[in-house]
């Protein structure tokens, strides 16, 4: 799995960035196309529900995805052979 | 496949929706959403009503049937949809100036006749959406717009004012808990009879900037530090010791189980 900042959504509140236990979410430098500061995600394997969803089959940890008011954070399925690929810890 | 919050209940063409910048409307919206998709309930036996105000936007962007009602006026037309068709599962969305202040008295005779439903109060401490007046809920010395020397008056209790006229259900979270009020929803919405969950959200935008929290960050931060838990807060009080001035206390405030008003039998 793959954590993902959906830009057209986020507002650059910055609460993601105060809730992450490995400090995934980085307050971002650029303004994106809408003026909005995005925060920025530092390296984004170390994700626990990235690492071990399918390995569980539920949903883990998750509290960027509830505290995000604007629903904003999400994760997709990875393709095999994309640059950031997973690291599956056991 | 991608993993969205609850695709299902989001009405995706509407977002992203107009709250302000780390409003905590949306965190609560979220809770709500997840409780009620634990509940599995059907998107067509459930519906959602609001009043007026910021917090009152929210049902707009639920997939689910819903009422935009009057100013304080979200607990009439919940009784009547309730009423009418007691197979309905009625959420009402609510702010802390709607609930309490024009529509006090419709809260407090809700929850004297227990009616069957889940309210949840979005507490800001303030008018948000008309400027930032101040409401029964601002706390004493903080600056609104109709406070400039600071507000004067005492608070509303709303969780106190719910146990005490007979609601099944009564837990207070803030939008920093979210697992907490999640579990409070969920009860809540298990629960026979008028549950009622308020949740403090932070208002950055209308109360933050008055009052020395202008980022989203330090609202959260403030709501954090200053929440005490309900056991310590009475613990605190049979010790003798006095809590802080303003802390506010969070948990579940009572659960029991009254004859309830709309229940089918």
């Amino acid at each position: 799995m793959k954590l993902k900042i959906d830009e057209q959504r986020c507002k650059g509140c910055n609460l993601c960035t105060t809730v992450c236990p490995y400090n995934i979410f980085q307050e971002g430098r650029k303004l994106n196309e809408r003026g909005i500061i995005v925060p920025i995600l530092d390296r984004p394997q170390r994700c626990t529900n990235c690492r071990l969803r399918h390995l569980y089959g539920r949903q883990l940890c998750g509290a960027c995805q509830m505290i995000c008011p604007d629903q904003a954070i999400y994760w997709v399925e990875e393709d095999p052979y994309s640059e950031e690929s997973v690291v599956i810890e056991f | 496949m991608s993993t969205r919050v609850f695709e299902k209940w989001y009405r995706e063409d509407r977002l992203p929706h107009i709250f302000c910048t780390g409003c905590g409307n949306g965190t609560v919206m979220n809770c709500a959403i997840k409780a009620v998709d634990t509940m599995q309930w059907e998107i067509d036996d459930t519906i959602f009503i609001s009043g007026i105000g910021c917090s009152s936007r929210a049902p707009g962007y639920i997939t689910t049937d819903s009422l935009h009602t009057t100013h304080g006026r979200a607990l009439t037309f919940a009784t009547g949809v309730k009423m009418a068709n007691p197979d309905l599962n009625v959420v009402v969305f609510t702010g802390d100036g709607d609930l309490s202040a024009i529509g006090g008295n419709h809260f407090i005779h809700a929850c004297r006749r227990n009616i069957d439903m889940t309210v949840i109060c979005m507490n800001n401490m303030i008018y948000g959406m008309t400027g930032g007046q101040g409401s029964p809920c601002t706390p004493v010395g903080k600056i609104s717009t109709t406070t400039p020397y600071g507000a004067t008056e005492p608070t509303f209790d709303l969780a106190g004012l719910a146990v005490a006229a007979g609601a099944n259900h009564v837990a207070r979270w803030t939008s920093y808990h979210t697992k907490e009020l999640t579990k409070a929803i969920e009860t809540g919405l298990s629960t026979e009879g008028l549950s009622f969950i308020e949740a403090m959200v932070q208002c950055p935008t209308a109360y933050g900037r008055r009052n020395k929290l202008r980022t989203v960050t330090d609202m959260v931060e403030w709501m954090r530090t200053h929440s005490i838990l309900l056991q310590k807060a009475r613990r605190m009080e049979a010790e003798g010791k006095s809590i802080p001035e303003d802390f506010f206390t969070v948990g579940e405030f009572i659960h029991r189980q009254r004859p309830a008003m709309g229940v089918k039998r």
